[in-house]
Parts: C-alpha cells; sequence; structure tokens
C-alpha cells in the first residue's frame, strides 16, 4: 500500500490541501468582516464583542480557532510554496510570444498576492492583536475599562499611511480571492455544466464582497461616517 | 516457388474452427522463450504485440512515430462493420462474407473472407470491454449505420472517430503490456531492412531518427503491419508518413508482392485546391448516408448550386444504381464522378468536382439531427474549405485512399518467407479487387486480436524454441551495412532537387497513368518514365545535414527511392491484368455502359510478383482462387 | 500574401537555440499552414539550407503529431483546430507570425519545434487502460451504457494526445490530458473495476514526468483542438481524493 507522504505529496492532493485550508480562511474573513462591522454600530457593540471573544468558554474558543486558523494558514503557505515552485520548473523555458485566453493576472499572480497577505496579516496582527505596531492606539480603554477596540479602528484610521496600507493590502486579497474561491471548488471537483457557470461569477463576486467590506471600514472612518 | 495457401480442407464454415483445432500449441512455460517483433503499431500491429504479449511472448513493437497512438489507423471516421445483427434487419457471417466477396470483385480467398466475417463479432465485444465508447441507443444498446455496399445496418461507431477509439484501444492494451514489462516499445525508429537467415525472417535492421544509429533487432518472427502505398501516388487521404518501405525491404529479401494494381480510390475528398497541396482530406463515407450527389446536367454550368433548378441537376448515382443510389460501393462511385467531371459536368475550381448535397437530409431531419450525425465532418471541412456545408453542398472529389494489394500472405498470415508474417493493410488478403466501407477497421483487428495469436502459435509449435542468432551474424551485418550505405549514397549525391518534387513527379505520373482508369498505353509509358525519373532522383537529388540527427529530408528521401522501384511493379501489375475489376479499371476492358469487365477465365488468380534483382524484371506466380460456395457473378448495384 | 515567419530554430537538444527570421512570399489563403511550412521549406531546401523540422502526420486533425505555438497560441488563433487544420485565410498579407515549439520541462525539444511527448505515453502506461485481454469479452450488448454517458466518455476519448494542453498551461501541467484519460474510462462501466488505483497510478506517474500542477487557469481547454472540458479535471479531482482517502493499493 501507499505510505501516507507519498499520497500526500501528491500535485492533486497538495491542491486539496490547498483548497480545503483556503476554505477555512475565507469563511474565516466572513466571521472576521461580520465582527469588522460592529464599528458602525458604535463603540457600545464593538468593544461588547471583543470582550465576549475572549472570553469565551473561558477564552477557549477563541485559542481553538486560532490555532485551527494557524494550521490552516501554514499548511495553505506551505503547499502553495511546494505548488508554485513546481510549477515553475514545469515551465522552466517560457515561448517568446504568450497569448493568454482565459487566465488573468488575478490568476497567474496567486503566489505572490499570496505572499503579500501573509506580509499583511503579520503587519495586522502587530497593529490590532499585538500592539507592537501603532502601539498608542492600542493601549486604551473605554469607560467601562474594557480594550477600546472601537477607538483604537477608529485612531488608526485616522493616519492616512494607515490607511492607504490597509487599501493596498485589501485590492492585493481581491485578486487573490478573484480567483480563489471558484478556483477551489473546480479544485474539489465541484463542476457540472448545471451551476459552475454561476459558481465561476459567485467566486469573484463573493471575493469582491469581502473586500468591499473590509474597505469600507478604514474609508468610512476616513470619511468620516464612522466617528 | 509454388504458392500454398494453406486453406483448411472442410467446408467454407468449418474450415477456421477447424483449423485452430489442429494447430499446435506452444505451452505457457515456453511461450516466453520467443521474441516476436512488431514493426508498426497501427490496428495490426498494436492489437497483435498487445496480444502476443498477454499471451506470454516476449514482444517488441517497433514504430516511426513518436508514439504509438499516432498510426493512420486513427483517421478512420466511418465505423467498423460486425455481422452482429442486433439490427434484427437479416444480417449474418454468411452475407457479411458475401457483401465482402462480392464487394471486392470476387478477387479475395473465400476462406479468409469468411473468416473475417466470423471474427468481426469478437471484434466489437473485445473492444467493448476495453472501453471503446461506441455510439449508443438511449436504451443502452449498441448503435448501428449502414454503409456504402451493404443492404443492413451493421456498422458500429463512435461519432466520426471510430478509428481513432479502436486504436487508442489497442494503443491501451499495447501501454499495459508495455507498463507490464512484456512489449518493449522502441519508438521513432524506422525499418529499414529485413534479416533472413538460413531461410527464416529472424530480425529487422532500424534506423534511429533522432540519432541516426543503425541498430539490428533479432527475434522469432517477424509481423509487418505497416500499412499501405497509397502514397506512391503522392496526393492520398494517407498520413504524410506513410510508406511502402517496411513492405518493399521485405519483397527485396524474397516475400512476393500480390495485386499491387488494386488501389482503392475513395469516392468523397475533398478536392485539390491548389499545388501546394500536400495531401488530400477524405470525407467520410457515411456522409452518403444522407447526402446527395449531383452535378449540372448542363455542361460548364457554372451558376451557384443554389440556382440550379431541380430538373436540372444530375443525381447520378441514383440514376444510374437505384437499388444502392448514393451507397453504392467506393469504386462504382469513384469512376461515376471522374466520368461527370470528363464530360465537362465537374463543378468548382478547375472543374474536379461534384455536390454532395444535404438540403434535403436537412429539411426531412432537421439541421439538428444533421448536426449530430456529422457535425464533426461538417466543422472540418469548413474549416478546410471555408464553405459552410449546412448552407451550400459540399464539394467532393475521388482520392487515392486504400490500398487492397500488398504482401502476399497465406491463410496463417505468412508471407513466402518463413516467420515474415503480415497484418492489416500491408497484406493482400481480404478484401479482393475492391474494399468495402468500415471493413479496414475489421480487418486490422481481426489480424491482429484474433487469427495471428493463433497462427503465430502453429508456426512457433512447428519450428520450436532456438537460440537467437548472434548480433554479429554476417546475415545481420551484411543487412546493416546496405541500410547505413543506403543513407550515406542518399546523402552525398549533392544534387538540387529535393526529395518532395520527385515524390510529386512520381505521384502525377502514377495518377495519370494508372490512377482511377488506365490503359495499355499510359501503362508501358509509365514504365518508361518511372526508371527516368528514378535516374535523375539518384543523379540530382539534395539531402542537407547528416545522418546522425533527426533529419526528416533524409526520412523522406529513403521513402521515396523506394516508392521509386515499387511503382514500376504496381504498373507491372496493371499493365498485365487485362480485365477491369474494383479498384483495377482498364479502359479497355469494359462493358457498353461503362461498367468494369472482369475476365474470369483468364484472371480469377491472385498475381503474387517475385523479386528477382535490380533490373531485372519481377517473375509472376499465380494462386487460383477457387470459389467453391459463392457464384461468380457480374456485380451489380443497379 | 506575403509574411514575415520568426521561427525557432535549435539544431538538436543541447543546441542553445534561438529565433530565425524569415520573409514568405507569395502565400495562398487555401493553404493550409503546414503546408505554408512545406512551401518555406522547399524554399529553404533549394538554397541550400536546412529545412525547419516540424511534426505533422496525417494532416486531418486526428493523430495529434503537429503542435506548435503560433503568435504565443498552440495551435494558433482558431478554436478548436489543429495546426495542420489551421488555413492562411486565417492571416493577412504583411502578417508577422512567431512560431515556437511547445514549451515544457516534461518536453524537452528535439530539433527546431519537434518535441519529445513520450511522458505522455509513460503516463498511460502505468493506468491508461481496462485490463481486458483479448478473449474475455462478454457480448458488446452484456454491458449496458447509457447513452449520455457513452457521449460523454466520447467528449473525453476525442482526446488526440497533441499536448496543447501543457503548451498553453503556465504550468506546463498535463491534467487536461490526464483528466481526460481518466473521464473516459471512469464513465464507463467496464472502467469501474480499476477506476481507484487508475486514478492514483496515472497522478503519481504524471507528477514523476514533472508536469505542473494545476492553477485552474483553464488555458488547456482553449487551447484543446477537441474542445475537452476542464469539468473531466474536476472529476479526477474527485476520483484522485477518494482514492487517496478510501483505496487500498
Amino acid at each position: 500500500m501507499r505510505s501516507f507522504s507519498v499520497v500526500w505529496n501528491t500535485t492533486i492532493i497538495q491542491k486539496w490541501v490547498m483548497a480545503i485550508t483556503g476554505i477555512c480562511l475565507v469563511v474565516f474573513l466572513l466571521a472576521h468582516l461580520s465582527g469588522n462591522l460592529l464599528v458602525f454600530l458604535g463603540p457600545e457593540h464593538m468593544n461588547a464583542y471583543g470582550v465576549e471573544l475572549r472570553e469565551m468558554f473561558h477564552g477557549a474558543a477563541i485559542w481553538v480557532v486560532r490555532l485551527g486558523l494557524i494550521v490552516a494558514l501554514i499548511l495553505h503557505v506551505l503547499s502553495g510554496i511546494k505548488l508554485a515552485r513546481l510549477n515553475r520548473g514545469a515551465k522552466a523555458v517560457r515561448n517568446d510570444k504568450v497569448e493568454h485566453r482565459t487566465s488573468t493576472i488575478a490568476s497567474r499572480s496567486m503566489i505572490y498576492t499570496g505572499l503579500l497577505v501573509v506580509v499583511y496579516v503579520v503587519y495586522h496582527l502587530a497593529h490590532f492583536t499585538w500592539g507592537v505596531a501603532h502601539g498608542e492606539y492600542y493601549h486604551v480603554v473605554d469607560h467601562l475599562g474594557r480594550h477600546d477596540v472601537y477607538r483604537m479602528v477608529v485612531d488608526s484610521f485616522h493616519q492616512p499611511l494607515i490607511t492607504i496600507t490597509y487599501v493596498i493590502a485589501m485590492i492585493v486579497t481581491g485578486l487573490h480571492l478573484n480567483h480563489a474561491i471558484s478556483s477551489a471548488l473546480q479544485t474539489l471537483g465541484i463542476n457540472h455544466p448545471r451551476y459552475t457557470p454561476m459558481l465561476r461569477l459567485a467566486g469573484p463576486a463573493l471575493g469582491m464582497l469581502i473586500v468591499i467590506g473590509f474597505l469600507s471600514i478604514p474609508l468610512g472612518i476616513m470619511f468620516g461616517l464612522v466617528k | 516457388m509454388e504458392l500454398n495457401s494453406n486453406i483448411p480442407s472442410g467446408p467454407l464454415e468449418q474450415k477456421w474452427d477447424k483449423h485452430k483445432a489442429d494447430m499446435k500449441l506452444v505451452n505457457p512455460a515456453n511461450k516466453r522463450k520467443f521474441k516476436v517483433i512488431v514493426v508498426g503499431t497501427g490496428l495490426a500491429g498494436a492489437s497483435a504485440a498487445a496480444t502476443l504479449a498477454e499471451l506470454g511472448y516476449n514482444v517488441t513493437a517497433v514504430t516511426y512515430h513518436d508514439s504509438p497512438r499516432r498510426a493512420h489507423s486513427i483517421a478512420a471516421q466511418g465505423g467498423i462493420n460486425a455481422a452482429k445483427n442486433y439490427q434484427n434487419d437479416g444480417d449474418s457471417v454468411w452475407r457479411l462474407f458475401y457483401d465482402t466477396v462480392k464487394g471486392g470483385d470476387f478477387r479475395a480467398r473465400e476462406a479468409n473472407v469468411h473468416r473475417l466475417a466470423q471474427v468481426s463479432v469478437n471484434i466489437i465485444d473485445q473492444c467493448v470491454a476495453q472501453g471503446v465508447p461506441f455510439a449508443r441507443e438511449y436504451g443502452g444498446y449498441l448503435d448501428n449505420r449502414s454503409f456504402g455496399g451493404a443492404q443492413v445496418s451493421r456498422t458500429f461507431y463512435a461519432r466520426g472517430q471510430t478509428g481513432q477509439q479502436l486504436l487508442l484501444g489497442a494503443y491501451q492494451a499495447l501501454s499495459r503490456q508495455i507498463g507490464l514489462g512484456k512489449v518493449t516499445q522502441l519508438n521513432r525508429r524506422e525499418m529499414m531492412d529485413l534479416i533472413v537467415i538460413d531461410g527464416r525472417a529472424r530480425g529487422i535492421v532500424t534506423r534511429d531518427l533522432l540519432t541516426g544509429k543503425i541498430e539490428s533487432v533479432l527475434g522469432d518472427a517477424v509481423l509487418l503491419c505497416t500499412g499501405g502505398y497509397g502514397n506512391v501516388f503522392y496526393l492520398s487521404t494517407n498520413a504524410k508518413n506513410c510508406n511502402v518501405t517496411a513492405a518493399y525491404r521485405a519483397y527485396k529479401r524474397g516475400a512476393y508482392f500480390a495485386n499491387p494494381c488494386y488501389t482503392q480510390i475513395h469516392p468523397t475528398c475533398i478536392p485539390v485546391s491548389g499545388d501546394y497541396q500536400s495531401k488530400l482530406t477524405l470525407m467520410s463515407e457515411s456522409l452518403r448516408n444522407d447526402g446527395r450527389i449531383w452535378v449540372p446536367k448542363k455542361h460548364g454550368d457554372t451558376r451557384k448550386p443554389a440556382d440550379i433548378p431541380e430538373n436540372e441537376r444530375d443525381y447520378y448515382l441514383e440514376r444510374k444504381y437505384p437499388s444502392f443510389g448514393n451507397l453504392s460501393p467506393r469504386d462504382i462511385a469513384s469512376r461515376a464522378a471522374k466520368e461527370a467531371c470528363d464530360d465537362g459536368r465537374g463543378v468548382g475550381p478547375g472543374g474536379r468536382g461534384v455536390y454532395l448535397d444535404f438540403a434535403d437530409a436537412i429539411n426531412r431531419l432537421g439541421k439538428h439531427t444533421i448536426e449530430d450525425r456529422y457535425g464533426n465532418l461538417f466543422e472540418m471541412y469548413e474549416r478546410i474549405t471555408g464553405d459552410d456545408p449546412y448552407s451550400v453542398p459540399m464539394r467532393i472529389y475521388p482520392a487515392v485512399h486504400y490500398t487492397m494489394g500488398g504482401l502476399w500472405v497465406d491463410y496463417n498470415l505468412m508471407s513466402t518467407v518463413p516467420g515474415l508474417f503480415v497484418l492489416g493493410e500491408a497484406n493482400f488478403s481480404d478484401h479482393g479487387a475492391n474494399r468495402l466501407g468500415a471493413s479496414a477497421l475489421m480487418q486490422g483487428l481481426a489480424d491482429g486480436y484474433f487469427v495471428i495469436p493463433y497462427t503465430l502459435g502453429g508456426y512457433f509449435g512447428q519450428v520450436g524454441p532456438s537460440p537467437l542468432p548472434s548480433y554479429d551474424a554476417p546475415e545481420v551485418k551484411a543487412a546493416e551495412k546496405m541500410a547505413a550505405d543506403k543513407v550515406q549514397s542518399l546523402l552525398s549525391i549533392g544534387g538540387k532537387r529535393t526529395p518532395t518534387s520527385f515524390h510529386r513527379e512520381l505521384g502525377t505520373l502514377m495518377w495519370d497513368k494508372c490512377g482511377m482508369a488506365r490503359n495499355r498505353k499510359g501503362l508501358q509509358e509509365a514504365l518508361q518514365e518511372i526508371p527516368a525519373i528514378r535516374e535523375e532522383f539518384w543523379k540530382n537529388l539534395y539531402v542537407p545535414g547528416t545522418g546522425e540527427q533527426l533529419n526528416q529530408s533524409l526520412e523522406l528521401a529513403s521513402r521515396v527511392a523506394d516508392f521509386l522501384e515499387f511503382a514500376e511493379v504496381l504498373v507491372g501489375d496493371a499493365l498485365h491484368r487485362e480485365e477491369s475489376c474494383g479498384g483495377h479499371f482498364r479502359e479497355e476492358y469494359q462493358t457498353e455502359d461503362g461498367e468494369a469487365k472482369r475476365n474470369d477465365d483468364q484472371f480469377t488468380y491472385v498475381a503474387a510478383w517475385q523479386y528477382n534483382g535490380d533490373g531485372a524484371a519481377p517473375s509472376l506466380h499465380k494462386e487460383a482462387l477457387n470459389f467453391e460456395n459463392v457464384h461468380l457473378a457480374t456485380r451489380s448495384y443497379k | 500574401m506575403n509574411l514575415r515567419l520568426h521561427i525557432w530554430r535549435q539544431a538538436g537538444p543541447a543546441d542553445q537555440g534561438m529565433m530565425k527570421t524569415y520573409d514568405l512570399a507569395g502565400v495562398n489563403e487555401h493553404m493550409s499552414f503546414l503546408e505554408m511550412l512545406d512551401v518555406l521549406n522547399e524554399q529553404l531546401l533549394n538554397a541550400g539550407e536546412e529545412p525547419v523540422a516540424f511534426e505533422h502526420d496525417c494532416r486531418e486533425g486526428i493523430c495529434g503529431t503537429c503542435g506548435m505555438v503560433i503568435n504565443g497560441r498552440p495551435h494558433g488563433p482558431i478554436a478548436r483546430t489543429t495546426a495542420c487544420q489551421l488555413h492562411m485565410r486565417s492571416f493577412k498579407d504583411g502578417d508577422e507570425i512567431y512560431i515556437e515549439p511547445w514549451r515544457a520541462t516534461a518536453f524537452p525539444v528535439v530539433r527546431d519545434l519537434v518535441v519529445d511527448r513520450s511522458a505522455f505515453d509513460r503516463v498511460i502506461q502505468k493506468g491508461g487502460f481496462i485490463s481486458a485481454n483479448t478473449g474475455t469479452a462478454p457480448d458488446g450488448n452484456a454491458i449496458l451504457v447509457p447513452k449520455t454517458d457513452a457521449d460523454h466518455a466520447m467528449d473525453a476519448a476525442a482526446c488526440i494526445g497533441c499536448g496543447a494542453c501543457v503548451a498553453a498551461c503556465p504550468n506546463a501541467s498535463a491534467m487536461l490530458f490526464v483528466s481526460a484519460k481518466m473521464g473516459h474510462l471512469s464513465y464507463l462501466p467496464q472502467g469501474q473495476a480499476e477506476r481507484s488505483t487508475r486514478a492514483m497510478n496515472m497522478v503519481l506517474q504524471m507528477d514523476a514526468e514533472g508536469f505542473g500542477g494545476c492553477s485552474n487557469h483553464y488555458e488547456c481547454e482553449a487551447a484543446c483542438p477537441k474542445g475537452i472540458s476542464v469539468e473531466f479535471i474536476a472529476r479526477m479531482n474527485r476520483d484522485v481524493a477518494a482514492s487517496a482517502l478510501f483505496g487500498r493499493d
């Protein structure tokens, strides 16, 4: 019988790993986004949500999710790098003239957008989770003595440089998601002439929606919709 | 040498079964002591190599292609016949046998044809088991259609790609054996010569097309499955690389060449469009199921087809052959097209074309049904000509397609060189003077899957295992040297003309003088002109590069050199056969209404030609054809 | 029409190779693309130069032997058309045409436009078949195949093994080729017995040959002269995953 590692390392199983972990990350993004949008409801909701997150099941929930996300992200990145290197080796010499018909800038730059998103995630964690970057906005508490998530977000995005960084990061993420979602479905074998044409539109649409949702926060703050 | 066809005795229906029971067997442990060399990996070659390996023989399969999947069997479009009678329309082994003998204008061996009809049913079963995606009815049962020369629906098909699907089936079976290590596959190797030691075929000389290395492969038997020689006409429906070299080299080593003049002209090909034309494309004969063939009644009518009213059209096949109409056999339909064009009623540039019109069928069945049946063929036609056959009738003209002639073989498919077997189109055995549609695939697979596995065992049982000859044997070294010398001499002529220019010159001559219709004067002229072209070839040929690399000009030159010799054998045969039969139409021998006139008293035989040395005329050996079961009738499709 | 051709010339596998430019006059619109190259080659030969090596055989779009990248697209600009079926009416006077070989590490260049595609054969040898020895078969109608399944199998089986999918893929992935063969056999009842082992065996060999992975660009489908759908790739993905999870070989 074939060993686990032989099967695990086939391109197709690696793609399955990419797809499944990728879908986990998209689901996380949706949850993350719905939490973040509380910012539009004001500091009360936002800060209560922050506390709830940290204290659910005596603080276990967040760590279970975090652990899952860490594993998913690591697997996603590792298989991405592995496949990208393999793909590059498989096409070591390219034609002088290449005309693309169906691939897009998004689909051809997945490894780059993916790696940029990783860099961004580290920055984003340093900013909002660890309080290492821009610590001055992190260490604030509200009138109930809670970590003032709302103030932290609003104050941060009053800084044009930070906002621009986030906007760029979201555009890069958008590019990644533009191809990622429908691609993952194809990798998971979900393809049928009855619904695949729809899914091929739905993937990029969902990606776009996520990006717009996230962008609404810094832009909303910058343009004064959130104070 | 006396030709012995080794046809088993007994009633026709029992000959094959009796023969199988009588033949010697090789026990399973001994099979691996025999090495079989299969040259060519088309339907016949791939099916034979796979089946022999399954039985336990050691097989080496050789092809000049980059992969065994490329052979020209792949291009067969229409289908494969089998006497299954799934349609309940009165088909039987006997009827398929009779149709084939009659279609071949009574110039084939009864026993061989009957065996072919018998095993035809097994072929379909085998192919289905392999996963060939034959067309199905909605209930899941196999579908059939009718084909030229038959009044029953017995043709199995896979869209317009039947040959491709059957070849892939055989290729996959072969690939499985390669993967299992039972077949050694040699790609990009051209057979340059046959090695005969102590009167037995013991190997071949090959040239590696990438490195130019001349190398021998030795074994206990050689199977030539190398296809037909239609490219002697330069323009044909054959693939560009099809050639006569393997068969011709075997002929020079003592295998007799039988009936080379039986060449089939296929009626439905896309006409020539210019002098750059490199090959002709066939439009499946199945199109004649729904298409109607016509020309204008008026001479030199240049109106658009749509502008020609119904009563000014001549549906000449329906008029001349009312019972078969547009489904008349190939030779008849081809000649009728030629007559119409010779009469000045041809259409299209140069007036060498007739219409194949689907307007009636589209009106009757709807465009959708026609698209379903022939969509890919219509697409192909449009790509090549730029015309849309849904709105404008196709223009077609006959072209060289298949060669019924080939190396002479006995009932066991063995040539006159012991140990040299010939399968598929490369042999002469089953189609007589004309092949019916959907029979080539049947014959190739019958030979490979169901005949050679038995008869080769019979041969091995007779000769017994023996050590392989030494690769240093004088016969081996001499054959290798000859091959190397040939390459060297082609490279060192240093003349001005390209191999293609000679090929085209020869082809034009052959088509003009020995094509769809032949006459004594033309054939005699051809016999004068061929040696002249050959002489010029060896004086004025230019082949660039070296022999130690991939050199396509060299490959072509080597093949053309053999065509230039072989053409003479073909023309000589056509001259000697003073009758018209099937694909061989001699203008001197025709009935008053222009039909072929056989001469059964004098020519009911197979003409097998023996090589007597360069420059010497080949000698003729006759194998009498005895018709004990069918009555020799004038072929009528009226 | 008159054309300017830029053609990849490479004397042998070890040679560096480079693009060379040729002017060709008097090209007829009814010529096939390969006939246009024939004319060029006759000209080169008459001038004592080495002709351009390119592979071809049937010239009717079925053998899969020909293949070259024409203006950045495998088999040229017309969809569902092999190079041999491409006609010069698709070009116009004064056009510049770039003609290059398939590019993939698994398809090394042999000479000029000729590449070695034997990797495909080795993938088939690992499982692209139904193990049915000659003589074992039951009656053809004993195995019923629903028409839609037979049609699907035929859609996949139409693959001609030309390698355009690999050439078109930015990753030089062979997924369309491999999935077409797998799909052909897995749509048929006869192909079920070996379905799981076939899937894994073929994929392992595909990887071993050095083809890239699939990034779902779908360039293969657009380049395929037989229009084979990437639906078969999805099907293969399912089969391979099932084989990995549940297969016992």
